[in-house]
Order: structure tokens, then sequence, then C-alpha cells
């Protein structure tokens, strides 16, 4: 496991949360080290999306340290490895960015033919929703000025405007308006000289990388890679742990995972961790975790209660997690609600 | 308190740890009366400053230990260290958890990473 000459997977870091961009490294991650991490990644158009979501993993920072502390990843300042590029570098990307521009335009306007070339038919199907989106603005329009027409034949004024001229005018700009004019998050043609202005119509797609390192020629990492905790620490991008809470924390997780448990995120069971014998995909969870700072830290008994009812009630059983600073040793105490009484 | 049939038993325990006794009365007379467990027997828990109790449920052969507490009072990790070592090491203990309505309820506490019953 400390093989220092295996693959390290590079946690991109920034204002102290850790991603990992890679979907070979969160398969490695998951696969190889019991490390779970949350997928946070949405479809731009779907923000609110919470389920099937992508790239990027946003780590635990206990899981970030267990990595660090294992020689099984290294911590990159993500920002800083963007080095000032040279004006060649820069001229390549700008012509590479303008021929990707020129090639989906050309292929645009030349599109009408059935083609069987897989890439130009994913390129038809996507006109064919084009125009379908088309039709659906242009009916929504129509509807929307007919719902005005209506609110104003009942006598009610739009905006100050007197009903009768408010009414000629709605008509007037439904009829003539270009739906796809008026639609901001239609991609339209960047005012770039170099092409055509005649092609100017022609939506193209503009593709955001979402991983540094292949993609830009000036990115080096070598500058900004941190290989422990305490060098992170040191060039000021990460802090965790800082305080006894954390470094019990991390010292628990650490523990539950050299046992060979994958952990999760608490909150549903109200507790610092939810935690599984296996693979979270294919296990419940057997227990719900809290971490207590010390062996003196005070317990109430109604910590134990609604621990352990909610365990019961869920299968689970409630693991009081007690971390000794002084020894560096976590003991557990497993709870569930006796059944009699 | 003193006329209470329970009290002869308790009586020694009731005085040498009056903050404790409350819940230990309680607790005896649930598990003696209200639950009618067999061969009761109370033990002195000095280093948690209570007693405590063994004693067998209704058919069955188990020993169980029972160790009463307040909802009020505050215990600790280290607490329940000291209570598995004095009373030898048991594979787990009950909690009598008392509140001032004298309602107890009991959770079983083990040591360890203990995977609940399917």
């Amino acid at each position: 496991m400390t093989d220092t000459n295996a693959h390290k997977i590079e946690l991109g870091v920034s204002n102290n949360k850790a991603y990992v961009w890679d979907v070979d490294d969160v398969y490695l991650l998951r696969a190889k080290h019991h490390i779970c991490g949350v997928l946070t990644g949405t479809l731009p158009h779907v923000s609110q999306q919470n389920v099937f979501l992508g790239l990027p993993l946003i780590l635990l920072p206990e899981e970030v340290v267990l990595l660090l502390e294992k020689n099984l990843a290294v911590i990159i300042d993500d920002p800083k490895a963007h080095k000032q590029p040279t004006p060649s570098q820069l001229k390549k990307w700008n012509n590479a960015r303008i021929s990707s521009v020129k090639a989906q335009i050309a292929q645009t306007q030349g599109g009408g033919e059935k083609v069987d070339d897989p890439k130009v038919a994913l390129k038809s199907m996507s006109e064919e929703a084009i125009r379908k989106r088309k039709e659906r603005e242009e009916k929504r329009a129509i509807a929307a000025a007919a719902a005005k027409a209506k609110a104003i034949t009942e006598g009610l004024v739009i905006d100050g405007v007197e009903a009768g001229a408010g009414a000629n005018d709605i008509q007037l700009s439904s009829s003539t308006s270009n739906p796809i004019d008026e639609r901001s998050s239609t991609p339209t043609p960047s005012l770039s000289p170099s092409i055509d202005p005649s092609t100017s119509k022609t939506p193209y797609t503009v593709n955001i990388p979402t991983d540094s390192a292949p993609s830009f020629e000036w990115y080096s990492t070598s500058e900004s890679t941190y290989t422990s905790i305490s060098e992170a620490k040191k060039a000021g991008i990460w802090t965790y742990p800082e305080t006894l809470h954390e470094r019990a924390k991390c010292g628990v997780f650490n523990d539950l995972w050299e046992k060979g448990y994958y952990m999760g995120g608490g909150i549903k069971f109200g507790g610092d961790y939810l935690v599984y014998p296996g693979d979270p995909m294919r296990y419940h969870s057997h227990f719900a975790a809290t971490v207590h700072d010390s062996p003196i830290e005070k317990l109430r008994p109604m910590e134990i209660v609604s621990h352990g009812r909610l365990g019961t009630a869920t299968k689970k059983a409630h693991l009081l997690c007690g971390w000794d600073d002084e020894k560096s040793e976590v003991s557990y105490y497993s709870i569930e609600w006796a059944g009699f009484g | 308190m003193e006329n209470h049939p329970s009290y002869p038993v308790l009586s020694e325990l009731l005085q040498k740890y009056p903050r404790s006794a409350g819940s230990l009365f309680q607790t005896y007379n649930d598990l003696k009366y209200a639950q009618s467990w067999n061969d009761l027997e109370v033990l002195d828990l000095s280093s948690c400053q209570r007693g405590a109790f063994r004693g067998r449920r209704p058919n069955t052969d188990t020993l169980l230990y029972v160790v009463p507490c307040s909802l009020s009072e505050s215990l600790s990790i280290s607490w329940f260290h000291k209570t598995f070592e004095q009373l030898e090491k048991p594979t787990n203990i009950y909690l009598a958890i008392n509140s001032e309505d004298s309602s107890i309820v009991y959770y079983k506490l083990s040591p360890g990473i203990v995977k609940p019953p399917m």
C-alpha cells in the first residue's frame, strides 16, 4: 500500500477542498483504497439534480489526510500550476479553438445530407434538437402574447402602455422576432475577426475542459505538488487537522479504514460517519459512528438514548468512537436498544 | 423509603452513594417487581460511585449486568472503561437510564465494534 513508485492520485486543492477530476482515479480510490468521497458534478442545465452526479469527486478532509499519510496521493495547488503561457503556446491554443469552431460551422452548414459517419449523425441529431427547441420557443412566445392580449382586452394596462397600442406592439414583435436571437443560452459566434462574418448566425459549441493537465501546454504541477500534509500546510494551501476535534476525526477515520471498513458521511443518521463492511453500493452500513475527542469528554445519557434508538430502528448499532490524543488510540463502544424495559 | 420491601437489600449502597440512590432504588424495583428478574444481586461499583446489579431475565440462563444512571448526569468513555473493568469485562452491560418521572430505558453497551443482530 505504501509503494512510493506507484501512481499517486492527484488531488486538486482549491479553498481547502480536495477534488478528483480523473475518473480512473475515482475508480482507483474506491476499488483499491476504500475511499468513496462524494460525486458532486451536475449537468450545467440541471444544477438542481441530486442523483446520478458526476465528476468532480469531493473528498472529506479526513480522506485527504489519510491518502497523504499512506503515500497514495499528492496535493496539487491547481491555480498555481497554471503558468503564464508563452505567446506561441497561446497562439497554438487559440488556433485550435478557432479551427474547432470553423469545423463545427462547416459541418452545420454542410448538413442536410445523410452521412454514415456517427459523429456527423450525432451532429444532425443535435440540429434536430435545436429545431424542436425553436418550435417550442415559438409556441411559448405565441402563448405568452395571447395571454398578454387577453389581459389587455380585459382592460389591464401592461407596463404603463395604453391597451390598444400595446396589443399591436406585442403582436408585431412576436411575428417578426427570431426566437434564436432572444435566447442568451444559445452560443452565438464570437466577434472574432478571424471568422467569416457571414457565418456569424450559425451556433456552435464551446467545449470547456474539466481537467487542467492534458488541455493546456502551460500547465505544470512540478512546483505546486505537495506529498505531505505538513508541506501543504507550510505552503498555506491546506489546514486540516487543526483542532483536537479534527485530529480525533482523522484518528478515528484512519483506525476504521485500517480495519477494512468503508466510511461515508453520517448526516443521515445523526453521526459523523456511516460505517460499511464493504463498498456502500453493495452493503448497508452496520454502524453510525460519532467521534468523541477524549476519554473524559462529557457524554449525556440522552445521546445514548437518541443514537441507540435511531440505530435500532434502522438495523444499525451506534458506535461511540473515543479518541485518546496522548496515546493516539481509539476505543469503541457499540450501543443498541436493550429490547426490554 | 425505609419501609419499602427493597430497602434492606439496598440500604448499605443507598447510604454509601447518596447521589445515585434514586436511580439504584428505581432500577432495582423495576427489575425485581416489574420485570420479575431472577437471582438479582446488588454489586458495589465503587469506581463509578454507585451500585450495580447482576441477574437473569425470566426464563433465561444468561447472567446480565445492569448499571443504573440518571438522565441528567454526565458519563464519558473512561466511565465505561471503569465500569467494564470492575465488573470483570462482561461481553456487554445494560445501562438503565432513569428519568425524573421514574421511567427507565435500558440500552445495551458492548465494548468494541459489535455488529447489530440481523
